[in-house]
């Protein structure tokens, strides 16, 4: 038990959540960038959104996923991105939920790309989502720093400044 | 950091985060070609004689029956329906003597049911209903191809098995 929990709480193991975060954003991110008006159907076929909220949230949404991405990446403001990661991925979780549970519907899931063909919704979204909540949580708890943008600049400064 | 950072401090990092990502991102739409309305339209409306249709069904689009103008062609036997959902939700249950096109297969299935089409004297795409709109995009594919009296039943699968109306399962 303990070593699991050292395993779950060493730096290395957040790194690689951090990293794996960051890109999945990022990733997804882009797609919805792009074009944003298949975007907004997707959120309109989710059907929680009231119909003015639809185009706001798909032109704002992917930015913020992106900025979170690349700053957990490299490792800039890590606790604050993964905070927003979290929340974000609580409320696809509840999105997702209801369609799939609740209403049981078949709609294009939207998650990493827009094309029609995408991956239909379904319980493993959820589970994939619930492991992803899960990790930026990990992150947000365990975080230390290690290996980030702003540490690797401070040690090439310092080592100027001594020379 | 020596200091262990606040939550209040994260909390206000992590809302400046959101703000400036929004702001980029509207900036972003402002600017590009491909941008889109900050309020769009969404959601059905009712064209006239009370056919509930999508928000991007465009006047000169096929034409939208009822519930009970499908009823009337299904009783003429002369109009074919076209199921345009997934080939699994066809299988699961479809309306009576439907033939299966699923929009994502379209140029897969198509040339099977071309003699089909063209013998119909109507034809009547339907999905899920509830603002489903393959069959939408499906009619205007089989309206561009050239094909007559291509008509949408919006209502779909959903306003058909809800009136208790003849389905069948399989292929």
């Amino acid at each position: 038990m303990k070593l699991l929990k050292d395993i779950f709480t060493d730096k290395y193991t957040v790194f690689a959540f951090r990293l794996l975060l960051g890109v999945v954003f990022v990733y997804a991110s882009l797609d919805k960038i792009a074009n944003p008006q298949d975007f907004a159907r997707i959120i309109y076929n989710y059907k929680i959104l009231p119909s003015f909220l639809i185009n706001i949230v798909a032109i704002t949404l992917p930015w913020i996923e992106l900025i979170c991405g690349l700053f957990l990446i490299g490792g800039i403001f890590i606790e604050s991105s993964s905070l927003v990661i979290f929340f974000l991925l609580i409320i696809f979780i509840m999105g997702t939920s209801i369609n799939v549970f609740i209403r049981g519907i078949d709609i294009n899931c939207g998650c990493f790309t827009t094309s029609l063909e995408a991956k239909k919704l379904g319980g493993e979204l959820v589970i994939r989502e619930i492991i992803l909540l899960l990790m930026s949580l990990q992150v947000f708890l365990f975080n230390r720093n290690f290996a980030t943008l702003p540490g690797f600049y401070r040690k090439i400064f310092y080592r100027w400044l001594l020379k | 950091m020596n200091q262990k950072t606040s939550f209040s401090n994260i909390l206000s990092k992590a809302i400046i985060m959101v703000c400036a990502g929004s702001l980029i991102g509207i900036l972003n739409n402002t600017f590009s070609q491909k941008g889109i309305k900050l309020v769009g339209t969404w959601g059905n409306r009712t064209i006239s004689d009370s056919v509930v249709v999508p928000h991007n069904y465009e006047p000169e689009d096929p034409e939208a029956v009822t519930l009970g103008q499908a009823v009337k062609s299904f009783e003429s036997q002369e109009a074919i329906f076209v199921d345009c959902r997934l080939k699994e939700d066809y299988h699961l249950g479809h309306i009576s003597g439907a033939v299966s096109l699923p929009w994502e297969e379209f140029e897969e299935y198509y040339p099977e049911l071309t003699t089909a089409l063209s013998e119909a004297k109507e034809i009547i795409a339907y999905c899920d209903g509830d603002e489903c709109e393959l069959s939408l995009l499906l009619a205007r594919e089989l309206a561009d191809l050239g094909y007559k009296n291509v008509k949408v039943f919006f209502g779909g699968w959903l306003e058909w098995t809800e009136a208790g109306l003849p389905v069948e399962k399989g292929s």
